[in-house]
């Protein structure tokens, strides 16, 4: 059988799960720790891929992306093209789990005693060396959490996958997708395999996430 | 030279503190949810005051009308916080040299325009060796005790060399023993790193030990800075008498008022007190005036001696005891007197303070009537409003 889904569903995890850490942590230090106009919209906004139909999210990132869409003829412009490639599976995989990561890494640094960041203020570090040296470290559980969640929801992204990168064997088809592919062809050994692998995954990324939050700093 | 005058808003609470001093150490008392806490956080730019001003040996901090706010790295300031918030994933040693040495101010530039580096500043090993912290550098703050924690706080803030000091309520996490200890401590290292410093405590006897001036703070308002004996000894206003948690606080009619002596009129009765030496009192006679007896200053008249002499007892007054309090060491007894009408603290007229000793010798427990006389020297005036 075709491995090559199990190693595409890795890269794009993996490389969606690092898009959402370097946009989605500091989203949720502004969410937690700065109050702005319209905060409250934005929080909610950013929420809305957990609950909304994936094909919808799907949808809405393909009239973006694609060829005809906004984003899509200024990367067309650069020579990029995204829709229908690996590379969209990864914008989708990172759209589906950035609510998933904000919201965890959010809550932890409200946890932090938000004096430890004034007194850091008042003994004179800038505020950029106060988020790597107290609320990024103080955090770290929180971060943790939300990336594993991200990685997993990342790899099991099926409808906005799907919608903007297709389902391209050995191109865009990620573990999900070869599973539905498998059914339908009635392969169901294959699809055993590629079930088991992805509830694998999972099941040590937990066990290990659990491990991780009872250590000390 | 420490001068604030702010205004902040917040949702059912006002902030109005106006108070300056040229004391080195000063002492914002009050009860919680006074505004204490509020008015550091002002100083240190931790909050923004609505308007007003701040300025600091020279130096403003913040001034609404100017539109300076120093951020709170920029302002010199040293904080100990309320429970200390020490870093809790750094060792002492790393809570302490967190802030760094911060070697020039912005105020200090030499006249070349180069920077110098203020000669013999204390930095972080100074206060670690000085506040004896020095076994425990590699100990992280969940491994110390609490008044192991409380010098850390100290020393993480003094050794950024601020100028100005402000501590929260920085004994109240620690119990009574160890509180009366440390406090000791606390007074001598201020005295000895010789900077100015902003005490928050509800507790007077801390302020007291501590602190050169008062401050006064109930209900987001605050007393002039205010020095600490005049406050305990010679309150100016029924007001300050009640925050500073005087008994007796009384009021009577002016009926005469001498260069030395006031003669109020008192539950149908002449009472002679002797003028507040520093604050004036503008007022005639007819006019209401607010004073306060201590209780441990009201003697009662032993009855083996014979009739008491006026010549030597002043405002003397008959009544007998309703009720009293056991405090351990001393009694606490309630005294109406005889003079008809209603009594000026509900059942009672006077608390009167006596030793154990002498509630036992003069057979108090049984015997509830007495004489008893007001020296017009601790009968005290309260002027001010």
């Amino acid at each position: 059988m075709d491995l090559a889904p199990i190693w595409l569903s890795l890269r794009v995890a993996s490389l969606a799960t690092v898009l959402t850490l370097v946009a989605g942590v500091p989203i949720a230090w502004l969410l937690a720790r700065r109050h702005f106009p319209g905060r409250d919209v934005v929080a909610a906004a950013l929420l809305t891929p957990l609950v909304l139909p994936p094909t919808v999210l799907g949808y809405y990132l393909l009239m973006l992306i694609g060829r005809r869409g906004p984003l899509g003829r200024v990367l067309a412009g650069w020579n990029i093209e995204l829709a229908f490639t690996w590379r969209a599976a990864v914008v989708a995989a990172a759209v589906g789990s950035i609510a998933l990561l904000i919201k965890t890494v959010q809550v932890g640094f409200e946890s932090i005693d938000h004096r430890l960041e004034q007194a850091a203020q008042t003994l004179g570090r800038s505020d950029w060396s106060i988020f790597w040296t107290i609320s990024a470290p103080l955090a770290w559980r929180s971060i943790l959490a939300g990336t594993v969640l991200a990685f997993c929801r990342a790899l099991g992204d099926f409808g906005i996958t799907l919608m903007v990168a297709g389902d391209i064997p050995g191109v865009t088809q990620t573990m999900p997708l070869a599973i539905y592919d498998h059914v339908q062809a009635n392969e169901l050994h294959s699809a055993n395999v590629l079930a088991m692998v992805s509830v694998a995954f999972v099941v040590v990324l937990m066990v290990a996430l659990g491990r991780a939050a009872r250590l000390r700093y | 030279m420490l001068n604030v005058a702010i205004r902040k808003q917040l949702e059912g609470f006002t902030l109005e503190a106006k108070w300056a001093t040229n004391a080195p150490i000063v002492a914002l008392v009050g009860p919680s949810g006074a505004g204490k806490t509020l008015t550091l956080q002002c100083i240190a730019g931790l909050e923004t005051p609505d308007d007003g001003d701040i300025t600091c040996a020279g130096v403003t901090l913040f001034d609404s009308r100017r539109h300076t706010n120093l951020r709170p790295q920029a302002r010199r300031i040293g904080y100990v916080f309320q429970g200390y918030a020490l870093f809790p994933h750094m060792t002492v040693l790393e809570n302490i040299a967190y802030g760094g040495k911060r070697s020039t101010a912005p105020f200090s530039n030499t006249p070349s325009g180069k920077r110098c580096r203020t000669p013999f500043s204390r930095g972080p090993l100074f206060w670690i060796d000085r506040l004896g912290l020095s076994p425990l550098q590699s100990r992280y703050p969940s491994q110390l005790s609490g008044g192991q924690q409380q010098r850390v706080a100290l020393a993480r803030a003094l050794a950024t060399d601020p100028d100005l000091l402000l501590l929260d309520e920085p004994l109240s996490a620690l119990d009574a023993p160890l509180r009366r200890q440390l406090r000791s401590e606390l007074a001598q290292t201020l005295r000895e790193w010789g900077k100015a410093a902003v005490l928050v405590t509800h507790d007077l006897a801390e302020a007291y030990q501590i602190a050169d001036v008062v401050v006064m703070c109930e209900d987001g308002k605050t007393t002039g800075a205010v020095a600490k004996n005049d406050l305990l000894w010679n309150p100016s206003s029924e007001r300050v008498a009640r925050l500073i948690g005087a008994r007796n606080v009384l009021s009577g009619v002016i009926a005469e008022n001498g260069a030395e002596s006031v003669v109020l009129n008192w539950r149908g009765a002449k009472l002679h007190a002797a003028r507040s030496p520093t604050h004036a009192l503008d007022a005639r006679p007819g006019d209401r005036l607010a004073f306060f007896v201590r209780p441990e200053y009201v003697r009662l008249i032993r009855k083996d001696r014979g009739t008491p002499d006026p010549a030597r007892h002043g405002n003397i007054f008959h009544g007998h005891i309703v009720g009293d309090r056991d405090e351990g060491t001393t009694w606490v007894l309630f005294l109406k007197l005889d003079e008809p009408g209603e009594p000026s603290q509900g059942t009672y007229d006077l608390e009167v303070e006596v030793p154990k000793l002498v509630y036992e010798r003069l057979n108090i427990a049984s015997d509830r009537r007495w004489d008893v006389s007001i020296h017009p020297g601790s009968v005290q005036v309260l002027p001010g409003h």
